[in-house]
């Protein structure tokens, strides 16, 4: 289990059902690297981004955009925070991503980068985006408010990449298959990196985080051979694929 | 393809059309599939507080507060995991063509980044 030196988020102390405490305590680890400096944000920067994930759900211009035959014709600006410290792309990155996601297109991320967003640090925004998202989704469904965000912690990103990427698959680069060693070796193992694992990896720590978050969620990567269900568990691996199938149908996710 | 690999193993029927919103069928082995299936519809209806409030006791009352809290717990993975994967524009690893044709998945317009 991650170590929290003390646990001050996720505590669920107000919650009318027992939470798991290795959710609530994974989520606080999350929480803390939200608040540090990631490899091409700062902590300010990347708790911006978060607050943005709570202001696209009500967001006018995404539910017109949504509702839009292209959401590449349509002009507007987002119910951003602010004073943001985020520009008017990564605002609507965050957007897109949470409001509008099965229509994201390889125009649309290389035009990002064309206009100067990294593509790592487009990565690094996904992961962190996905992650609050999924987090609030998790309070809401329980009827919970989200959790407070964090103060950001001082420092600089690292600008780490890793040594070997290639962009063979999708719209951004990810670490080859059978790529994934020295410092990376941890991301999966034997070369049986699935798309899903390898999406976020010219950004290391955002599939480090993501396999964190799922393993508490859903079922650890080495968990998921297992067809029949994790005893600690209260739902068992096919009750667990049918409410995830359901979810990804509504969300028209073909992957 | 998990679901029917899961059944398969457990040597249990299934009907997979409930994923696609079909209504779950009685003689589906998955237990509280309807419950389980309702309340993630509540979730994913995010604008209806009050649907999804009824959902989740409804599963609650007969499956247990454990299973809701693990429920939540899939279908907050599941709304992270569509999202990296539409984000990066990622093809399936392996595609199984009748449960794309059952499903109708090629309707999907993050079909096209599977060449669909």
């Amino acid at each position: 289990m991650h170590e929290t030196k003390q646990m001050t988020h996720f505590t669920y102390e107000d919650s009318t059902v027992a939470v798991r405490t290795d959710i609530g305590e994974t989520y606080s680890w999350f929480w803390q690297r939200l608040a540090s400096p990631g490899s091409w944000w700062t902590g300010a920067e990347r708790i911006a981004l978060a607050a943005e994930v709570r202001r696209a759900t009500d967001c006018q211009f995404c539910g017109q955009r949504k509702n839009a035959l292209s959401p590449y014709t349509l002009s507007g600006a987002h119910d951003a925070a602010p004073a943001s410290p985020l520009n008017d792309d990564a605002i609507d990155a965050v957007h897109r991503i949470v409001t509008d996601q099965s229509r994201i297109t390889q125009a649309w991320v290389d035009g990002l980068v064309e206009r100067g967003m990294r593509i790592e640090a487009y990565v690094e925004l996904v992961g962190l985006v996905v992650a609050v998202f999924s987090i609030d989704e998790f309070n809401r469904a329980l009827g919970l408010a989200p959790e407070a965000l964090p103060g950001p912690i001082a420092g600089k990103p690292t600008g780490y990449c890793p040594d070997h990427t290639d962009s063979e698959t999708g719209f951004v680069p990810m670490i080859p298959r059978n790529k994934a060693v020295g410092a990376e070796a941890d991301l999966w193992a034997g070369g049986r990196g699935a798309n899903v694992l390898r999406a976020l990896s010219s950004v290391p720590d955002a599939v480090r985080d993501w396999k964190s978050i799922s393993a508490v969620q859903y079922l650890s990567v080495e968990g998921m051979a297992n067809m029949i269900g994790d005893p600690d568990r209260a739902i068992n691996r096919m009750q667990m694929e049918l409410v995830a199938g359901r979810v990804s149908a509504i969300n028209q996710c073909f992957y | 393809m998990m679901l029917r690999a899961s059944a398969h193993v457990q040597n249990k029927k299934i009907d997979i059309t409930a994923i696609a919103g079909d209504p779950v069928t009685a003689d589906s082995d998955i237990e509280f599939g309807e419950e389980l299936i309702a309340f993630a519809e509540a979730v994913l209806a995010p604008s209806d507080d009050a649907s999804l409030a009824l959902a989740r006791a409804r599963l609650g009352r007969v499956a247990g507060d454990a299973v809701v809290v693990d429920a939540a717990g899939v279908i907050a993975n599941f709304q992270r995991m569509v999202r990296i994967a539409d984000s990066t524009g990622i093809p399936v690893d392996s595609l199984d063509e009748t449960i794309r044709d059952s499903l109708n998945l090629s309707d999907f317009p993050s079909a096209a980044n599977s060449g669909q």
